[in-house]
């Protein structure tokens, strides 16, 4: 049973207090939300804003390893471009050169990035900070710009770029072809992802996570042994960033390393700056922020170039310094992204018309 | 009279900072059910004493046992597990999480969720969650009487009550051995009376029976609670024994309170 008062809702079991949808409105809400994300939008939507979702999606899943390094554990890094590298090139040498079905190969992909993702976790047993933002970004360049670029890249003598025209990944009968596959692809793969995350907050592994980030010491005393949990945060940072690589194969003409440069790794910090850190919400909205405002400034450039027509050579110049502006901004303005502005608005709705506890 | 068994012993332990001696040779035992208390004036190494038990700082010289076994090259994670659990002198707490998810973090060694189940959730995970939620609700936060506080945010709380969440958190873990260092320090009259009953109530009822070492500077508490004192003084122990005696020793007064009045209260 549960109690709905005049002054609130009062839960009377400890499993009502600890759901992940309270009540009844909350449930609707989300159920409704699954049922247009995955039944009505795909059908509406033109090429063009599947496609624009597919980027979304593909940021979230980005951004979600960096959300759980830097959000919940603490560990800041530069470099998780190149786990989502290590996925998508492991998924894509598998199914290119040795035939593996695209779901197995997927599978190889998160465990390979999150092994590799470990490896260099590995300093964070000793160093912090600054010191560990310079090994991930070591990451970064050691496996995009070195091992891949010099030696998978070579694999079965394709050149530079992996070939996968649509319609070389399938799983099972299912062959994926269209943007709107794709974008069943993606939804499934972020619904799943956001899925894990959020129990993985709920449960004594993200709880051990977040004691590190805000206070090891305390952590440690509490029998929390913090080089096993880091080792275990950059480990599933890994494999999001492997779900990440390995579904982005699906949207790619061709993998090359330059999918997967420095500033993607940085981009995606950006992402959960913006979006807020320590919670689901913030990589959302800040993947859905900094997509669709691209994009936006991508159509208004577009729409301009007649008139200016030095615009158009100079939008990549105008993309990085939006990209820098949105953060300052958002640091002055808020500092707790997007996701703390949506919880302010929430609980104004919620306290609304009396506006004070 | 028969004395119980020594649950912790220090054997000669020295820790030095540079040049700094903060213990030059401490060695003492304390017993299964007391509560033995550490005092000394400010910088004798009381603190720096708890670290070393617990295993925040390690020791150059000396041995630490815990029920017979040596722990001296243990992890402070290791003996967390073992049964040693402290609060802090300046509440260490998570101060952004909630009461109820700092004293959930008690309950870390004692949960066994593994990457799979976490994942997954429904199924074990919530099953053990919801079994830790009803022993966190039902023994510990009703006996410190911070149930109402569950679902605020911690660095938001009085101090008085974050003193008392961050003992919520070390008895989550269920110790053996709980060091409080200065459990009361900052608090006022009544909130000292209310810590002063929790400690005795975790020491004396069988449900918890947890040996406390106590490192605090309010005399009264000290003297009222402890079974046995020691008093530490530049790194050294120069006295140990009941709080009667020890409230008479010259040493430990001459120490406190310096040569002349030393002198005055023999006289």
């Amino acid at each position: 049973m549960r109690m709905r008062l005049p002054s609130g809702v009062f839960y009377q079991t400890y499993r009502q207090d600890q759901a992940l949808w309270p009540t009844t409105f909350v449930k609707l809400r989300m159920w409704g939300l699954l049922v247009f994300l995955f039944v009505i939008f795909p059908q509406i939507a033109s090429p063009y804003w599947l496609s624009l979702a597919n980027l979304v999606g593909y940021t979230i899943l980005s951004a979600m390893g960096v959300q759980l390094l830097i959000g919940y554990t603490g560990q800041v890094t530069l470099g998780h471009a190149a786990f989502i590298a290590a996925g998508a090139y492991t998924c894509a040498v598998l199914v290119l050169q040795y035939h593996v079905p695209y779901p197995l190969a997927f599978l190889a992909a998160m465990i390979v990035a999150g092994l590799w993702s470990m490896l260099f976790g590995l300093p964070s047993a000793r160093v912090k900070g600054f010191y560990l933002i310079m090994t991930t970004m070591a990451a970064q360049f050691i496996t995009v710009d070195f091992i891949i670029t010099q030696y998978v890249s070579r694999i079965g003598e394709r050149g530079h770029s992996f070939s996968l025209p649509p319609g070389t990944l399938s799983i099972g009968p299912w062959v994926i072809q269209s943007d709107r596959d794709i974008y069943y692809l993606m939804i499934a793969l972020v619904t799943l992802s956001v899925l894990a995350m959020t129990n993985l907050a709920r449960t004594r592994i993200g709880r051990a996570w977040m004691a590190i980030r805000d206070h090891d010491i305390a952590a440690e005393a509490l029998g929390i042994n913090i080089v096993a949990y880091k080792l275990l945060a950059f480990f599933m940072a890994g494999v999001f960033g492997g779900v990440a690589g390995a579904f982005w194969i699906a949207n790619l003409y061709a993998v090359s390393p330059e999918h997967f440069t420095w500033s993607w790794s940085l981009w995606l910090v950006g992402v959960i700056l913006i979006g807020g850190l320590g919670s689901n919400y913030g990589t959302i909205f800040g993947s859905l922020f900094m997509t669709l405002v691209m994009e936006a400034l991508r159509n208004i450039v577009t729409w301009l170039t007649p008139f200016f027509p030095s615009l158009e050579t100079s939008f990549l110049f105008v993309k990085e310094a939006a990209f820098g502006l949105a953060i300052i901004l958002f640091l002055l303005y808020e500092p707790n992204g997007l996701a703390y502005r949506w919880w302010q608005i929430k609980n104004y709705i919620h306290l609304w018309p009396f506006s004070y506890e | 009279m028969d004395s119980p068994p020594v649950i912790l012993q220090v054997e000669g332990i020295f820790l030095t900072f540079g040049g700094v001696m903060a213990l030059n040779g401490v060695s003492l035992a304390v017993r299964h059910g007391e509560i033995f208390s550490i005092i000394g004036p400010n910088g004798a190494g009381k603190t720096s004493l708890l670290n070393c038990i617990n295993g925040l700082y390690r020791p150059q010289r000396g041995r630490i046992l815990f029920n017979g076994q040596d722990i001296t090259r243990l992890p402070a994670h290791r003996r967390a597990r073992m049964g040693i659990a402290r609060t802090f002198q300046k509440t260490e707490l998570f101060k952004n999480m909630t009461v109820l998810d700092n004293v959930r973090l008690g309950r870390h060694i004692h949960m066994k969720t593994n990457l799979l189940d976490a994942l997954i959730y429904w199924g074990r995970a919530e099953w053990e969650e919801l079994a830790h939620r009803a022993f966190i609700e039902e023994e510990i936060l009703d006996l410190l009487e911070i149930g109402h506080l569950r679902h605020r945010v911690v660095g938001m709380l009085p101090y008085g009550l974050q003193k008392r969440v961050d003992l919520a958190r070390a008895l989550a873990l269920e110790p053996r051995l709980l060091l409080l260092d200065e459990p009361m320090a900052g608090l006022n009259l009544e909130e000292v009376e209310d810590m002063a009953r929790f400690i005795l109530e975790i020491n004396e009822n069988p449900r918890w029976g947890v040996t406390c070492v106590l490192v605090e500077h309010d005399m009264g508490v000290v003297m009222d609670l402890s079974h046995r004192v020691a008093v530490l003084n530049f790194g050294n122990k120069i006295a140990e024994g009941p709080p009667e005696e020890i409230q008479n020793n010259p040493v430990v007064i001459q120490a406190y309170l310096g040569e002349e009045a030393a002198y005055a209260t023999r006289r």
